[in-house]
């Protein structure tokens, strides 16, 4: 947990399915996805921060067409979490059907998960608490 | 202190569409003639060219595309700069072009935008422009640009109570103006229902909600107040200009029912123009996708925060209304040949302002602003414009 964060090392905690955050030393704010420069101080000095694994859904949308990495499994959600340490990330939803996107409502309360896609890649997530 | 010494004195757009049989370059040189000697401003004029283009490297295998241009262009010799900044990528250049006439580096120059997209597949095109959106942490886990504007739609609605139908209406609205506009993409009329159409692309996105893949150019020349006599009788000045940029990310933004950008933007513009949202006319602003013309309807001031949907179903942002928006029919309607699209909307206005806009001339037409985003919001550029003899 010393050592300085980077994005491969982050990119790699995801797929390994334990997902960690920045922390600035500075001023203590949780940074995710990563940024070279603290949101809240401008510092650029960095460590690890393990997460709750809570947060809330603030928006979302259900992909129909779809890149060709991911045709497969379209329709899929995507959504905007903010965690319980205050910061946001882009994560797959999941736990809803995607074809009745109107029945999700914004504000409820998620917990971290993850998914393996068929492209073989594990994708952050979030699944209703 | 309002800008005083840049003057557009020319201005053209190609066709948009699917151009088949002819290349990046052909279309580019097409712009530059209508915008140049078929305006009677002789080639030899011009001493240096800005050129907007977002992706030639993967659209059509094309890099250090300015010179290239120039030179079919017959403009081989001048100082040649692309500017990159995705969609915004015109109107980075045309800012670029405002500054050098206003620093006096410059009497007269060329600003102008390209894009060849249909020449490789779609789902090569929807690849490529994916590389405006942050690719290690929104594309890898399969965000697209249409989904980017759905989440953007989803606070929206859950905010203002906008709804789908509210966007729909955008559509119909610029299938409409495009309509009478020979260079638009579609020119067709669109009902409510069929924009309506459940072919969803990004819920709550449905086809007739996002803009068409698009070959295109457009093309202005710019001048100072000692040469412009020289080539028009009406000049429009561009009295004020801002850019700002915003987080790539979409989970990095504290509002995901405005872009911050924008607002930004056009704060400065209006600054310097000395101008409020109450003296514009009419605006062009940026519709990759019919909710991005609601909110950057309430981002540059013309309606209050949740009220652009209700200015849309109004008929207030209608050719004939209060505050007609993008009167020639947008992006949605014209095409988006991405980095033609920020030179083509100064096209519009300038056509706009000295009543050259045919069946699309608004009733008002003194001063207006243009709304040119990059990707996902994270670039903007808004311009003031006003014909000179006011
Ligand atoms: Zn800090």
């Amino acid at each position: 947990m010393s050592e300085k964060p980077t994005i491969e090392a982050y990119l790699k905690n995801i797929e390994e399915g334990h997902f960690k955050a920045y922390k600035c030393v500075d001023c203590g704010m949780i940074i995710a996805p990563p940024s070279g420069s603290c949101y809240g101080c401008g510092s650029s000095n960095m460590k690890w921060a393990e997460v709750s694994g809570k947060g809330k859904l603030v928006s979302f949308t259900v992909i129909h067409v779809a890149p060709d990495q991911f045709a497969e499994e379209a329709p899929y959600y995507v959504a905007i979490v903010e965690l319980a340490e205050g910061t946001r990330v882009s994560a797959r939803l999941l736990g809803f059907d995607p074809l009745k996107p109107e029945q999700v409502r914004l504000g409820i309360n998620l917990k971290l998960d993850y998914e393996k896609g068929k492209s073989g890649a594990t994708y952050l997530a979030f699944k209703p608490a | 202190m309002p800008l005083n010494n840049t003057n557009i004195v020319s201005a053209a757009q190609t066709k948009f569409g699917a151009l088949t049989g002819v290349t990046l370059r052909e279309i580019f040189s097409e712009a530059v003639d209508k915008a140049t000697i078929h305006a009677g401003i002789p080639k030899k004029d011009i001493q240096a060219a800005f050129i907007g283009s977002f992706i030639p490297e993967m659209l059509v295998h094309q890099g250090h595309t300015a010179p290239l241009l120039l030179d079919f262009a017959g403009l081989k010799g001048i100082p040649a700069t692309r500017h990159e900044d995705a969609c915004a990528s015109g109107a980075t250049a045309l800012r670029a072009a405002i500054m050098a006439i206003e620093s006096g580096l410059y009497d007269t120059v060329l600003v102008a935008g390209v894009e060849k997209m249909t020449s490789v597949s779609t789902s090569k095109v929807t690849e490529a422009l994916a590389a405006a959106a942050d690719d290690q942490f929104e594309s890898s886990i399969g965000l697209t640009f249409p989904g980017v504007f759905a989440i953007a739609a989803v606070a929206h609605m859950q905010k203002y109570g906008t709804t789908e139908e509210d966007m729909a209406l955008v559509a119909v609205k610029a299938h409409k103006n495009a309509a009478t506009n020979p260079l638009a993409q579609f020119q067709k009329e669109i009902t409510l229902e069929k924009a309506m159409t459940p072919r969803y692309v990004a819920w709550p996105l449905k086809l007739f909600d996002c803009s068409p893949i698009s070959d295109g150019a457009a093309a202005l020349v710019l001048t100072s107040n000692e040469k412009a006599k020289k080539y028009t009788d009406l000049p429009v000045k561009i009295t004020g200009t801002g850019q700002a940029s915003a987080s790539m990310n979409l989970c990095d933004r504290s509002d995901l029912t405005s872009f911050s950008a924008s607002v930004d933007a056009s704060r400065q513009a209006y600054k310097m123009a000395g101008l409020k949202p109450k003296d514009m006319d009419f605006a062009v602003v940026h519709d990759c996708f019919t909710i991005a013309e609601i909110i950057a309807s309430e981002d540059i001031g013309f309606f209050k925060p949740g009220e652009g949907a209700k200015a849309v179903r109004d008929g207030i942002t209608a050719l004939d209304g209060d505050k007609p928006i993008n009167p020639m029919g947008g992006l949605k309607a014209v095409g988006h040949p991405v980095g033609a699209t920020g030179v083509k909307q100064a096209v519009v206005i300038y056509r706009e302002l000295i009543g050259d806009a045919g069946p699309n001339q608004v009733a008002n037409h003194d001063t207006a602003l243009m709304h040119n985003f990059g990707g996902t919001g994270a670039t903007c550029v808004v311009n003031i414009m006003r014909r000179a003899d006011l």
